[in-house]
Formats: C-alpha cells, structure tokens, sequence
C-alpha cells in the first residue's frame, strides 16, 4: 500500500514529510476498511444503504488525506474487474447457442426459436443493464462521498464528468474488446424480424382500408382518437392497432435504449439502419416486380413514410433525442399523419435526424428501383409504350441519383446478349430501336445517352443486308406484317414521325413568340447544362432535337440509298397494281418530301405521276374506241375494256427487268390495236410494251364448275396453250409461250399446284409433258373450294420480281468500278483507299458515274479483297497476282 | 507627270484590251471548246478501255490529269518478253485525236524500236497516226511491236543484231529487265 502512495499525482512531497505515525495508521486502516466496503458494495452483498454509509466515511477520511484520486483509480478498476468477469461473460453467455445466426435464418427455424432469441437478447440486455445500473449507483456514491466535503455543487458536477466518462469508456471497452463475431448478426437478424413484424402490421391496414394512403390517414385518426380519449368502436379498433405497434416500438426501443447504454450506439444503429435498408430492398423489389405497366416509385414512397420513417421516429422519439418539439406522451404519434402525400411533415418542422433519414432511405429506395430497372430494361423497352410508367420511374430514379453511365452500360451489354444476335429478324431490331428511341427520349431529352446507346444497334444493323429493306418497309407500311411487337395501329412509322414533328414545331414556334425579355429571362433560368458525358460537338441540347427518322437514315448511310429502295419498291407496287389507287402512296410520297426534300423525290413523283396519267390515257382511249361504231367481235377477239394500261416513263423507273414472251395471238392482238390508239393520240409518242409485267385476271371454264385466278401474263399464257391441246411436253409448250424450258418449268410449277396442270415424264428422260387435268374436282385440293377467286401475290417468289432490285443495280455498278479499280491498280501498283475514292471520283464519271461513300467503297474493297482479287497491305490496295 | 501617267496608262489600257479581243480570244474559245470534246473523248476511252478487260494492257489517267496517263503491258506469250511488264506514260496533246499522244516506256525495255530513254519508234505514234486510233489500239500496236520489232529501222542497234538468236535475246531480256516494284 505504501507503494502506491507516493505514485499518487496528488500526492505532494512536503505533506508525506508532515504525515504523523497516527495519521498513516489512519489511513492504512480506512483504506482496508475502503476496500472491503467497495468490494461488497459492488458484488452488490449486504444491503446497500449500509455498505454504501461505511464506504462514504472510509473515503471521506481518505480524501482528508488528499488520497481521493487513488481510490477513484482502485475503484475504477474494481469496477472494470467485476464487470468484466461477471456481467460480460454472462452477457455473451446468453448468445452462444446462436453462434450460427445466419445459418439458423437460412434454414428456417421454427417460430419459437426466433421468438427465444429475442427474448434471450432483450433479457441479456436488462441483465447487463441493471448489472451498469448497480455499478453506476456505486460510483455515484463514491463520487458523492469523494466531493462531500467540498460541498460545492457546481464542482461536483465538473468532477462528476470526466470520472463518468471513464466509466462508459471502460465499460463499452470491455464489451468491444470481447465482443463475439456473431453478436452483430444476432442483432442484425433481431432487428430485421422485428421490422417485418411491425411492417406487417402496418400494412395489414391495407387488406381493411383496400389503399395505402388510408393506411396513413388511419394513423391520423388514430392519433386523434387518442388524444381526445375518444373511443368509439371504430377508432377503438384501431388505437389497439398502433398500441400493439407501440408496444413493439417500446420493446424495440429498450433493445436499442439498453445496447446504448452499454455503448454499443453505433452497433445497434448499424443493426437497425441494415435491417432497414434490406426490407427497404425487398419491398422496393417486391412493388417492382415485373409489371411496367404502373408506376411504382410513389407506393415506395409511401411505403417509406408509412413504415421505416415511422419507426424510426417513434424510435427517436423513444429515445428521446429526436425532438425538441414533442412532448414524450406525443411522440408516438406518426410522423405522417397529418400528411398523408409526398408532402412531409407539412407545419410541423420534422427533426433533423428523421430527414436525414428519409433521405437515406429514399435514396437507396430511387436507386434499388433504378438497378431494377436498368437490368429490366430491355424487357420494358420491348413493352413500350406499355411500359411508358416504368420508364417515368426511371427517370426519376435518375435524376436523383445521376447513374446514367451505368444505363448506358447496362443496356448495350443486354442489346449485345439478346438483341444483336443472328437470331433476331432485322425487322425486331429496328422495331426496338425505334421503341429505344423513343423510350430514351422521356429519360433524357438531350438524346445523349440516346445516341451512346444507338451506336451499336447502328453499327450492326449496318451489317445486315436486308436493313434497307425493312427500314423502308417499316417506314412507308405502317400496316405490313412483321410488326406484330408494337401493336401497330395501321399507321406508318413516317406518319407518326411527322405527328412528333409537327408538335415539336408547333412547341418552338410558340418559344419564338414570346420572346420578351421576361419570357428570355424565364428561360434563361430553365437553361440546364448538358448531362457531363454529353459530346460537346454535338452541338447543345437546344439544338440536338431528337430526330428519328435522322438516326434511322444514319443506319443506311444516306438519304439517296433509302430514296432508290424506295423508289424500287414503290415501282413494284404500281406496276402490280391493276386499279389505279394511288392514293396511299401519294401520301407517303408528300410525307417523304417533308423529310428528305422535293428534288431528290422527284423520280418517284414521276412515277406516281404516270400512273395518274395512264389512268386518263386509258379512259381516253376506251373512250375514243367506244365513239367508233365497234365491229362485231370475231370469235377470239378481245373487248378493249378488259384491258388497262400502265405507261411509264422508263427513264425515271429503276431499271425493269425484261423477259421475252409470247402472248396468245388475241391478246398480242389488242395490245397493238391499244397501242396505235395510243399513237393516235399522243403521236409521235409510241409505246413499247413489257409484256411480262402486269396482271392477269382469268377464269378457267372446267366442265362443271369456272375457278378465278389472278395470275402473271406468263402464266396466263401457258395455260391459255392448253385451251387447244390438252398436253404438251416441255420443249413445245416452250417455244409456243416463247421462254427458256427452265423458265416454263419453274413458272408452270403454279398450274400444277392448283391442280390444273399434271406433269409426267415422258420414255425421254428430258421430257416432261403437261396435261390438263379434265376434273379438277377429282383433285382435293380445289375441289371444295369451287369458285372461289385464287389470288397470288403477283412476283411473291424469287426471282419474279418486275424491277431489278437494289442490290442488282449495285452490283451491276459495282462491276464497273471494279474494272476501273483493277485498272488503276494495274498501272499505279498500290493505292490507298482515299486515293482510289478519289481516282474513282475523277475519272469515273460516265454511267454509271461513281457516286459511293468512302465507307462503301471499303466494303467493296473489302469484297474484292475476300475474293482474292486484291490484298491489302498496310492501308495499300494492291492486285493479287 | 500627271498627263505622262495617264497618256501611259491609256496606252497600256488599249494595248491590254486589244490584244485578247485581236488575237487570243477566239483562240482560247476554239481551245476549251477543244478541250471538253477532247475530256470527252479521253473519258469515253477510259471507260471502253476499263470495259474491254483486254488482257496485258491496261492504262489509266493520273491521278488529278486526265491527259497524263500511266500503262501497263505484258509481254505476250511465246515471245522473248514473256512474263515481263512494262511501264509506259502516255501524254496526250491538247488536239487529241488529232495528234497522236507523246508515248515513253517508263521501264527499260530492251528492243530493237525502243531507245534507252524509252522512246519508241512506230509508225502510228508519227506520221501513221490517225483520229481512229485510240489509247486501246496504241497499247496494243506496242504490245505487238514488242513481239514483232521492225528490224530494219532500229533505235537500238544491239538489240538489231541480236534480234536473230532469239535465246540469246531472252537471256538479254531477263539480264536487263527490272520491274517496276
């Protein structure tokens, strides 16, 4: 003991000097008598008043001697003795059967032994507690007997702190330093069950209350009811509902009171705030779902306020730190009462905690939903507009989290995965860009994200062969099959483009009107800076209007490639049609000129313009016909009116495939009757015809029944052959109609399906004879059927098509240019790509004169490169040899 | 000073404007009307040229000059000048096709009507020249001469004597031919 003495800071020399033989035995003897006193006092043995009045006079003798802060310190790290070898092994005791916590929740343990954990942990916790409470009465007492010879109040209180302090410090000391790994789980695991139960019984109002907001007026009224003491049934009902709440929130707040207490504040808050956050995620998940037809963010919103935000300020206000404002008796109440909508809190200034909370909470909320949505996304692009809701939640996901990047990213990596593959029909690709489009442009007007997102679709489209094809077709024919994904409304995606383009015109015009100064004044504080991935070359967001049609004609490369495809089937339509209704394509024509200008539309006008001429032309000449006193028809001879004429002005026609045939001699017959009307009346003007194209309608007279069918001229006068002889074989029947035996063969292949025409071979291996089938009702395939008009889309198959198509012409002109680029090659040795764009530029001017893009140019190379022809050797075309 | 300055200029001014209305005008008209018939007719002769396909000749305008051409022949089978090629420029004057066009090799070429600065001696591309002649045909009048050389007028007097052992000439040939890279 006397060793320690000297250690003592306040301890000063020349009082040892001056301490007597008497006072030194005094002080051995109380600081003995000290110790036992504080040694039962704490055990907690004996009764505490006694212990606690013998402890007082033992160190109040003691701090005569100027010894008090050596018994704080002894009593200090009895206390921490005590505390450690008792309460805290007893404290972990009670946890070590749950060892496995996560296991145990894996596994779905029966109720009880959930319910026994959170007995055993809130028993634990009032053990411990009541265990800190004793010790703290102790050190109260010892503090009281250390300073009641002072008597000074305020001393005792500044005294009082720092002694305190080093009391918490050493008791939460303790706990973290034997803390066990799974009391984080555990705790966890507690406050996640209890948050489920309290949400559920929360949200059991909804199954009573049908809506969700009610639930909160619910609370309003219950709140009321329970302030008045008025207790009707109805209201009674409830009030039980929030008690039983309550009483969870108070067996809640003990856990975190006591854990508190015992200095665990930023375990039990990391315990709650996960357990928070995790039913927060599944919640967000299960409103989500997989439906985009509703919006979702506000339920979660609502679900927010109705239930974590509750919690928490009924915990707060339990704990009593969370306001200034609320007497404890109201701070039960819910937050959100008295405003059951997004608008919070409304009069009352909620506490600073609580908001920083429903921040945190919608936060992680907006951005659970926007992972969601993001890893939905191509899903819900693919419903769109269906999904036009999701696509607004998303929106404002984004806006408060600014995450746009991880949009970008996530959805090219799907389009690569699904979209992109081989197995997709060009026709669903565009379809999904054109609903990409459209759907990214709600998220982000700019179109910036639009256009990252774009870029691969385009690039691969541009792969494809067919891309011109569709986009034409999707552009022009609203009503064509294939576009069975957008619930197509009958109207043309160009239609609807316009829609969009008159709006967006209409909303600008009325911007140029009202620029006053206070109207630029407003606008300027509208003005937002571009999004920071935006491509400042791209111009800024005023003028980067989203243009669809724009970025579908940025696929083929250029207008004029999308102009000649459409004009190629434009004149397959007309010359396929037997009335003159033009008046569907006139209107794609007009809308076509919006975009792309009259001049380089001016081909298909003429076209269009042809066949509104013949349509006048034709009347004209029946007309003048029907003037002439008509002779009586000759067996065989044909009425004029059975035929109509399309005359076109070839040169502005896409080039129009030409095949010899032989009409039957009546037929050949009025054609030039018709034609030297023709002459008459518009002399010197002749006309030339393509007898190959056009329709035939025709009836088939059998013995007991006549079948309509619609036919081309090649197959109308292959049968005709068989009015007269009721079987040929292949090579006379040829030479009769006039076309190569293959041909007839291929075509002929109609007649036999029909059951009209049966094939068998001849003792001639070569030979094939055709013979016509006497009852066609034997065949089961008309038989049923008598009667009925047999349509076939004239030039359906391969090959029977009336104009060359586009990729014929190109490789028609390509021909040309590859002579041109051997030729240069040949005399030059190497050249680079531009060299031989530009060469092909100069001197290729003839027809067809060279008119292709670099990039163009590079796939033909590229081409020739495949084929053998050239090789190419760094950057340098050269002749393969 | 003042009146010798404008007397001067007067003088400069009349002498400027009567000098192209005199003489250089008309001619210039008559020279770019000239000039398109002959971008006419050097286009139309490329592109019959480029769609002939004719094996072992080829030529094709410069790259900004559609009047300085560069050529290609091969030797043809079954003369000593098999396998080889040769380079040749082809300048066409500005009376094309009334003039022949100035033809060089550009490739040594060792034979008798060919000088070591690769001019060439044939009747077509001098006073036998005529309007029907085109680049196909001069291409392969060369291509034969080289198959064929006229003896009896040589530029290349070696190339003469030697003309007659015609394994000897091969062995020339292949000695002195360097291709183009």
């Amino acid at each position: 003991m006397a060793v320690d003495e000297p250690s003592t800071p306040a301890c000063n020399l020349t009082a040892l000097d001056s301490l007597s033989q008497d006072s030194i035995i005094e002080i051995v003897q109380s600081w003995d008598g000290y110790c036992s006193a504080a040694e039962a006092l704490l055990k907690g043995s004996g009764d505490f008043s006694v212990g606690s009045s013998e402890l007082i006079s033992k160190v109040q003798i003691l701090c005569k001697h100027g010894l008090q802060s050596l018994v704080q310190q002894h009593f200090l790290r009895m206390v921490e003795e005590i505390f450690e070898s008792n309460a805290v092994v007893r404290f972990w005791r009670h946890f070590e059967p749950y060892r496995n916590v996560a296991a145990l929740e894996i596994n779905n343990e029966p109720q009880m032994q959930k319910d026994e954990i959170q007995e055993v942990l809130r028993k634990a916790l009032e053990e411990i507690s009541s265990d800190k409470q004793h010790q703290e009465r102790c050190l109260r007492v010892l503090t009281m007997a250390v300073h009641s010879d002072s008597g000074n109040k305020r001393d005792v209180n500044t005294q009082k702190e720092p002694f305190f302090d080093n009391y918490k410090l050493m008791v939460s000391s303790v706990l973290m330093t034997s803390l066990p790994r799974h009391f984080p789980e555990v705790l966890h695991w507690y406050f996640k069950e209890r948050l489920e139960e309290l949400s559920t019984i929360i949200e059991g109002g909804e199954d009573n209350e049908a809506k969700f907001d009610d639930v909160m007026d619910v609370d309003g009224i219950g709140k009321l009811a329970c302030r008045s003491g008025d207790m009707d049934v109805d209201g009674g009902h409830r009030i039980k509902r929030i008690s039983e709440n309550n009483k969870l929130v108070k067996n809640i707040g003990t856990v975190v009171y006591n854990l508190r207490s015992i200095g665990l504040t930023s375990m039990a808050e990391d315990a709650y705030a996960s357990a928070i956050f995790l039913l927060l995620k599944a919640k967000v998940q299960d409103f989500a779902g997989d439906d985009f037809r509703n919006s979702v963010l506000e339920s979660i919103k609502g679900w927010i306020q109705a239930v974590p935000l509750q919690f928490l300020h009924a915990l707060l206000a339990y704990l009593g730190d969370s306001t200034d404002y609320a007497s404890p008796s109201s701070g039960l109440k819910s937050p959100l009462a008295s405003q059951p909508s997004s608008c919070f809190f409304g009069a009352e200034a909620p506490s600073e905690e609580l908001v920083r909370w429903q921040l945190r909470l919608e936060y992680f909320a907006y951005e659970t939903l926007q992972d969601l949505r993001i890893a939905k996304l191509f899903e819900i692009i693919v419903d769109y507009p269906d999904s036009g809701p999701a696509i607004e939640d998303l929106k404002l996901c984004l806006e408060y989290t600014g995450q746009h990047a991880k949009l970008v990213d996530s959805f090219i990596s799907s389009l690569r995965y699904r979209l992109l593959t081989a197995g997709a029909s060009t026709n669903d690709i565009l379809h999904q860009y054109v609903s990409t489009i459209k759907a990214l442009r709600t998220i982000d007007p700019a179109g910036v994200f639009l256009e990252a997102v774009g870029e691969p679709i385009r690039e691969y489209l541009k792969g494809r062969k067919d891309t011109i094809k569709c986009i034409v077709t999707m552009l022009t024919d609203g009503t064509s099959g294939g576009n069975n994904m957008s619930g197509s409304t009958g109207d043309s995606l160009l239609e609807e483009l316009n829609r969009d383009e008159e709006n967006q015109e209409n909303t600008s015009v009325d911007d140029n009107f009202n620029t006053d100064d206070k109207q630029a004044w407003i606008n300027a504080q509208r003005w937002e800076p571009d999004p920071v991935e935006a491509d400042t070359l791209k111009g800024s967001r005023n003028r980067r209007k989203v243009d669809i049609l724009g970025m579908i004609v940025s696929i083929i490369g250029s207008k004029d490639q999308l102009i000649n495809e459409y004009r190629v089937m434009l004149a397959e339509k007309l010359l396929n049609k037997c009335d003159y209704e033009i008046d569907s394509e006139i209107r794609t024509l007009e809308l076509l000129k919006i975009h792309f200008g009259e001049s380089s539309m001016q081909r298909c006008e003429i076209m269009l313009n042809d066949l509104i001429d013949s349509k006048r032309t034709n009347t004209n000449i029946k007309a003048t016909i029907k003037q002439q006193s008509q002779p009586v028809l000759e067996e065989h001879e044909l009425s004029m009116d059975i035929l109509s004429s399309t005359i076109i002005s070839s040169n502005f026609w896409p080039p129009i495939q030409d095949e010899t045939l032989n009409l039957p001699a009546p037929v050949d017959k009025l054609l030039d009757d018709y034609s030297e009307r023709f002459h008459q009346i518009k002399t010197p003007r002749k006309l030339l015809w393509k007898k190959n194209l056009g329709t035939v309608k025709l009836e088939l007279q059998f013995e007991d029944k006549e079948i309509q069918f619609t036919v081309t001229p090649l197959q109308a006068s292959i049968i005709l052959q068989f009015q007269d002889e009721k079987s040929w074989s292949s090579k006379d029947l040829a030479a009769a109609v006039g076309v190569p035996v293959d041909v007839l063969n291929r075509r002929i292949g109609f007649w036999i399906s029909k059951g009209v025409l049966s094939e068998s071979a001849d003792a001639d291996a070569n030979k094939h004879i055709f013979s016509l089938v006497e009852g066609v009702n034997d065949n089961g395939k008309t038989a049923s059927n008598s009667g009925i008009r047999e349509e076939l889309m004239v030039g359906d198959d391969e090959g029977e098509r009336a104009v060359a198509s586009v990729e014929d012409q190109l490789r028609k002109e390509m021909t040309v240019y590859e002579k041109f680029i051997m030729g240069m090659l040949t005399n030059f040795g190497s050249m680079a790509l531009d060299r031989i764009h530009n060469t092909l530029k100069m001197f290729c001017v003839g027809d067809p004169a060279y008119d292709k893009s670099l990039q163009q140019l590079q796939s033909f190379l590229s081409g020739l490169v495949a084929e053998e022809k050239l090789e190419l050797r760094d950057g340098m075309y050269v002749l393969r040899k | 000073m003042a009146t010798m300055n404008s007397e001067s200029s007067n003088n400069s001014n009349t002498a400027q404007t009567r000098v192209p209305v005199s003489s250089k005008q008309p001619l210039q008209t008559a020279k770019s009307v000239d000039t398109q018939s002959v971008l006419k007719r050097l286009q139309s002769e490329l592109m019959a040229l480029m769609m002939s396909g004719e094996e072992g000749i080829s030529a094709f305008p410069e790259e900004d000059n559609i009047f300085c051409w560069k050529g290609t022949i091969t030797g043809s089978k079954d003369t000593v000048f098999e396998g080889t090629e040769y380079k040749l420029s082809l300048t066409f004057p500005a009376d094309y096709p009334f003039k022949p066009p100035k033809v060089k090799f550009e490739t040594g070429c060792f034979h008798p009507n060919v000088d070591v600065y690769g001019n060439i001696c044939l009747d077509i591309l001098q006073d036998k020249w005529s309007s029907a002649y085109d680049t196909r045909t001069i291409l392969l009048s060369i291509q034969s001469l080289l198959g064929e050389p006229n003896i009896s007028s040589p530029l290349n007097n070696q190339a003469a004597a030697l003309w007659a052992n015609q394994e000897e000439y091969r062995k020339m040939v292949e000695k002195l031919y360097k291709p183009a890279s």
